[in-house]
């Protein structure tokens, strides 16, 4: 599974973690819209240098806890820093950042160069900067078209360029894969690859699970206003997924089905066999009991839960 | 301060706004012509009596232009300040400069730059037509060019380009508290066109101290043609308008300051 491959981010997150490197650090921020709660008490911690994740269903709060982060909006309560200054003094670490926000905004009456030089004139960032970051999304040919004249994809690049105009320390990127072909989002996740190994730490919001799972080593989870989870990837999806039961008898499937009821696990029949829906390491318990109830022609095999999988199971509430 | 100035210019620079400048001299300078065709078809209007006098150069300018000039000016910076909400590229400037009155300030000098060299040039561009057709036409234009007559052309010319800054601060504080393009346009358009003229209708003593007539005032001190000589007097209606102009920055930096923007 892809999210091994990550281990050694995450370990290495972990102690830049303990080690007081966080790059955003939030503590009972809330943001109120009226009696609407966006964001609820989030209390969580992103490391330096990881890629992480921030995934949540619709309404979650992401977008939001995005604009407190970056200064847009202001907090109703509670306290956040990036990258080591608080967020109510944005010009602290903001020139650090790079940030591409939902769907990414232009001029559209300017080629996609005209908007890059337009911010990089604002952020006092050099013309030969421009050329470099088109180079880095790959519109080095298309930059003098005027962006009114972009395809989705393009102007997702474009955006991404934005965001890199600053060579920034941290990412934040909000659903960066939106409009991206299938080319678009590998290269994308190569660069999100390739900018964690220069150090930078990226904040990537995303509905994509299967394409965070390959790239992301720590994640923070929102719902409804809250963190359900932060922490290495690694440890959200660990144990977590299903046993899946074969036998030759049928009675000894039965069997094995009242004793994984009867542990409070759902069990589903399925072409002969049963899928349990457990952690993993309970296999060993369920070989055990099988065997003192009389089932002992069954074959377990363990098949680890995906990201997406274990998100919607947090999100249900199965911890 | 300085980036942001600079960063407005950029986007100033595209063909679409160049070429919307280029209308309003061309624009101006055909009022002009045809103020002076009005003038000279119909000898016993007003326009056409005040030609022969010093001030006849002011008045064809002012007859037309002036209200187009304010129109466009308010409409120029209300869109231009407007559209960074519309569009949501409020965000992407506000990440890369997080002092919000150091970037409203940058791209409201910016802006007024782009507006007072517009109008500059349309008047000029003005005065040289009204001045060529003049003649074509067999109308003397000897009081026009004389010295007090120059003087008199330059006290307007500052006067004008006065009052649309004057405008383009209200376009600022109308764009800033609507923070939609189209809202912010009509609002725009409807309050400096027919609103105070409603206000002038109902309230002629209250009227007169309204913001876009004492920006309008400032010029009819040298030229009694559309929005008249200040009934106030110069100097009362000038510090009026400088007080409305400073409110317009207040308020306008205040709710920019302190706003969400969700956009």
């Amino acid at each position: 599974m892809t999210l091994h491959a990550e281990t050694s981010q995450t370990s290495q997150a972990s102690s830049r973690s303990s080690g007081n490197s966080l790059a955003i650090e939030t503590h009972g921020l809330s943001k109120h819209f009226g009696q609407r709660k966006a964001v609820d008490g989030l209390t969580i911690s992103v490391p330096g240098g990881a890629i992480t994740g921030f995934v949540g269903p619709n309404g979650a709060g992401k977008t939001t806890t995005i604009r407190m982060l970056l200064g847009l909006i202001r907090p109703s309560s509670g306290s956040a820093t990036v990258l080591g200054q608080t967020i109510s003094h944005p010009r602290a670490y903001l020139p650090r950042v790079g940030a591409l926000i939902e769907s990414p905004a232009f001029y559209p009456s300017l080629s996609g160069r005209k908007n890059l030089e337009v911010l990089a004139q604002l952020g006092g960032h050099s013309r030969s900067r421009i050329s470099q970051v088109l180079e880095i999304v790959g519109l080095s040919d298309r930059g003098s078209d005027l962006v009114g004249k972009y395809s989705l994809g393009m102007k997702q690049r474009l955006g991404l360029a934005m965001a890199l105009l600053p060579d920034p320390d941290l990412l934040v990127l909000d659903e960066p894969a939106n409009g991206l072909d299938p080319l678009g989002i590998i290269e994308m996740r190569d660069l999100l690859r390739s900018l964690r190994e220069q150090g930078k730490t990226i904040f990537i919001s995303s509905h994509w699970l299967g394409e965070l799972e390959q790239v992301a080593g720590w994640l923070v989870m929102l719902n409804q206003g809250k963190a359900v989870f932060n922490g290495p990837a690694r440890d959200l999806v660990d144990g977590r997924g299903e046993l899946i039961v074969t036998a030759e008898e049928a009675t000894q499937i039965e069997l094995v089905a009242r004793i994984a009821i009867a542990a409070g696990y759902v069990v589903t029949p399925e072409n002969g066999s049963l899928r349990i829906t457990c952690p993993i390491d309970w296999a060993e318990e369920l070989n055990r009991r099988a065997r003192e109830a009389g089932a002992t022609g069954i074959a377990i095999r363990a098949r680890e839960a995906s990201l997406e999988e274990s998100f919607l199971a947090m999100l249900k509430g199965d911890h | 301060m300085l980036r942001a100035f600079r960063s407005e210019l950029t986007k100033l620079r595209s063909f679409r706004v160049l070429a919307g400048g280029a209308a309003m001299i061309a624009a101006t300078a055909a009022l002009s012509y045809f103020a002076l065709n009005e003038a000279t078809s119909n000898p016993s209007s007003a326009l056409a009596r005040a030609l022969p006098t010093q001030q006849g150069l002011i008045i064809l300018l002012s007859s037309h232009a002036q209200t187009l000039l304010i129109a466009i000016a308010i409409i120029v910076v209300a869109a231009n300040v407007a559209a960074e909400w519309s569009q949501g590229t409020l965000r992407n400037l506000l990440v890369r400069e997080p002092g919000r009155l150091r970037l409203l300030a940058g791209k409201m000098l910016a802006l007024l730059l782009f507006v007072t060299i517009s109008a500059a040039l349309a008047l000029l561009i003005g005065a040289g037509v009204a001045l060529a057709a003049a003649q074509s036409h067999g109308i003397s234009t000897t009081l026009w060019t004389s010295s007090d007559g120059m003087s008199a052309f330059f006290s307007f010319f500052g006067n004008v380009l006065l009052g649309l800054v004057g405008v383009s601060l209200l376009g600022m504080l109308i764009a800033v508290l609507t923070r939609s393009t189209g809202a912010a346009i009509g609002i725009s358009l409807a309050y400096a066109l027919v609103g105070e003229g409603l206000v002038d209708a109902v309230w002629p003593d209250g009227g007169q101290w309204f913001p876009v007539h004492l920006f309008g005032y400032l010029p009819g001190v040298t030229s009694p043609m559309s929005y008249g000589a200040p009934p106030m007097g110069y100097s009362s209606d000038l510090i009026v308008a400088l007080v409305w102009m400073a409110g317009f920055i207040v308020v306008s930096g205040v709710l920019f300051r302190f706003r969400d923007v969700s956009a």
